[in-house]
């Protein structure tokens, strides 16, 4: 490596390096050093003063603030495993039948699933908001020609929540779909031949090949499926304004009241240390767990 | 897929491949219902939008709600915003994203690998986890309140930079060592050689980041506080619900959200071929 392709890398770098620096790795830091601070958004930087433990103590304390934060991350919590739970599998079986020619038409299904994943968040929450209206929705309509009685779908504390799983399986799950396609196109056919030959049926294919092969995808996917899904926000926004009683009020959402809307950006801080650890934990479990099953 | 598993499909009994065709059929209604209700309520009158039980085709189409949208929000502004925020954002990734790329593909210098791995680290980070001191650092350099204070932190993301150094990696090093020896510089060799034997990834970038700057509403929200000359066409559409709240015109929101969602869909109907493939590398590759 010549001097000269030093200072190349560096013009080459200096650009992105700068600004993710800046407005990506700077906040984050600051983010954190905010979350041992007593210290307003409306201020600058230097009006925040130490207070050690203090934010963390008061989020995870017994006060309204405690009570908020530890009920906005159970939400999340939920959110996201059905989240996961349900775009996994389903990504997998929407994938199968793109990818199988045994019936024509997968590639279309593939533009349709996929073509939910360019609708901005916001016109799916409005449209799925006038979807689940209790009584000039479609939805309700129609589970009342197969005799099932309305749902309070967003207005009920017990199932705004999973309503709001729902419109967000149905935008993404497109996307992991693709994601899907992209892993069973990578087992190699002649495995598929070989338990043909011995005699293995359809089932026993899917469960001794095709899943085995896909864990990578399918940890690839669940990453990606709960970084997203943490950072639900629009429908809750426009919808239900955290509620019907704090059944909805998600972390991205609370966080912003929090630390924007209230300019406690000291306590809004600290809220945004305990997601960030909390992501890193079940990532890291994510990633343990896949790598002891592929030991095995 | 092979010959083999293609004979063995045809020994599948017909039975279930109408079952499979049926299962397909419904996958796709159910996954285009809400975007065709929402184009379908668009072109319903008032009294059919509040009927209940509800219509599902409207009997006398009508535009009259696209009319009244612009009464209510300023259309043309909106989307012309977002136009500027995801046409000037996606410009910016891109050549960041190719510079950067190149560095990591094609370079060998200290802390390379340490540096790449910080900058992909950050492309995990969910953005509300920076949102509280972004927002006050924007306002203490002004920009508040303008489209610059959305543009100029989204010029550069890790993915992009990821998804460059991917394809650019693939490209000769002869090609650009015949350039070098050429006496081209670093930049024309990026601009003029590797750039566009990586076009199609390059398509791939910018249409993702288009669309997503599109569709972007969580910084913009919080970035521009109200300035309603400023707003994106997702925030002026988010307006058209409170206005709505009262006036209960559901074709009113409808049809603001089918304008809405129309540029990101028309671009991934034509496009979407560099879409596919551009995911498909990145999980593959990744």
């Amino acid at each position: 490596m010549t001097k000269a392709f030093q200072t190349s890398a560096g013009i080459m770098l200096a650009p992105a390096v700068t600004l993710i620096g800046i407005f990506v790795l700077l906040p984050m830091l600051l983010t954190i050093w905010l979350s041992f601070q007593d210290w307003s958004t409306q201020t600058p930087f230097s009006e925040a003063s130490f207070v050690g433990l203090g934010n963390f103590r008061e989020i995870f304390g017994p006060t309204s603030i405690g009570r908020d934060f530890k009920a906005a991350l159970l939400n999340t919590a939920i959110y996201t495993g059905l989240s996961v739970i349900l775009i996994l599998p389903l990504s997998i079986a929407f994938g199968l039948m793109v990818y199988q020619r045994d019936v024509a038409g997968g590639t279309a299904l593939r533009t349709v699933l996929f073509s939910t994943y360019m609708v901005p968040m916001i016109a799916v929450a409005l449209v799925w908001s006038k979807l689940y209206s209790p009584s000039e929705g479609p939805l309700n309509q129609m589970l009342g020609l197969i005799g099932i009685g309305p749902q309070p779908w967003l207005s009920s504390p017990r199932s705004a929540l999973v309503s709001i799983v729902f419109l967000n399986v149905w935008q993404q799950v497109g996307y992991f779909t693709v994601l899907a396609i992209a892993g069973l196109t990578q087992i190699p056919g002649s495995l598929y031949e070989a338990a043909t030959l011995d005699g293995a049926n359809r089932r026993e294919q899917f469960r001794y090949i095709t899943l085995p092969l896909m864990r990578r995808t399918l940890l690839f996917s669940a990453v990606i499926a709960i970084i997203n899904a943490v950072q639900v926000f629009e429908p809750v926004a426009l919808i239900t304004q955290g509620g019907p009683v704090g059944s909805t009020n998600v972390l991205t959402y609370h966080i912003r009241r929090v630390g924007i809307e209230r300019a406690q950006g000291g306590l809004g801080s600290a809220m945004a240390v305990m997601l960030m650890l909390s992501l890193i934990v079940v990532v890291c479990a994510l990633f343990a767990f896949v790598n002891r099953k592929d030991s095995e | 897929m092979s010959s083999a598993t293609r004979s063995l499909s045809r020994k599948r009994p017909s039975g279930r491949k109408a079952l499979l065709a049926t299962l397909m059929l419904l996958v796709a209604v159910a996954s285009a219902f809400p975007l065709a209700w929402m184009v379908l309520s668009s072109l319903k009158t008032p009294a059919e939008s509040m009927q209940v039980p509800p219509v599902w085709i409207p009997r006398t189409p009508t535009f009259e709600a696209y009319e009244k949208v612009s009464g209510v929000i300023n259309v043309g502004r909106s989307m012309w915003n977002s136009l500027v925020i995801a046409s000037i954002t996606t410009a910016g990734i891109l050549v960041t994203s190719l510079m950067a790329g190149y560095a990591f593909a094609k370079y060998h210098f200290a802390g390379r690998s340490l540096l790449f791995s910080v900058l992909i680290a950050t492309m995990f980070l969910p953005p509300i986890v920076t949102l509280i001191p972004l927002y006050r650092m924007v306002g203490s350099i002004g920009l508040t309140a303008s489209l610059a204070g959305i543009i100029v932190p989204n010029l550069a993301n890790a993915f992009g930079i990821f998804l460059m150094r991917q394809f650019i990696a693939g490209v000769p090093d002869d090609l650009i060592d015949a350039a070098r020896m050429d006496g081209a510089s670093e930049l024309l060799i990026l601009f003029k050689i590797v750039a566009p034997s990586v076009a199609p990834a390059i398509a791939a970038l910018a249409l993702f980041a288009f669309v997503y700057h599109w569709n972007s509403y969580l910084w913009p929200l919080t970035v521009l506080q109200g300035n309603a000359d400023s707003y994106p066409i997702v925030i002026s559409l988010s307006r058209l619900l409170s206005y709505n709240r009262g006036a209960v015109n559901t074709g009113l929101v409808m049809a603001g959200a089918t304008l809405a969602v129309l540029p990101p869909l028309v671009l991934f109907v034509f496009l979407q071929r560099f879409f596919v493939d551009s995911i498909v590398g990145s999980a593959i590759k990744g």
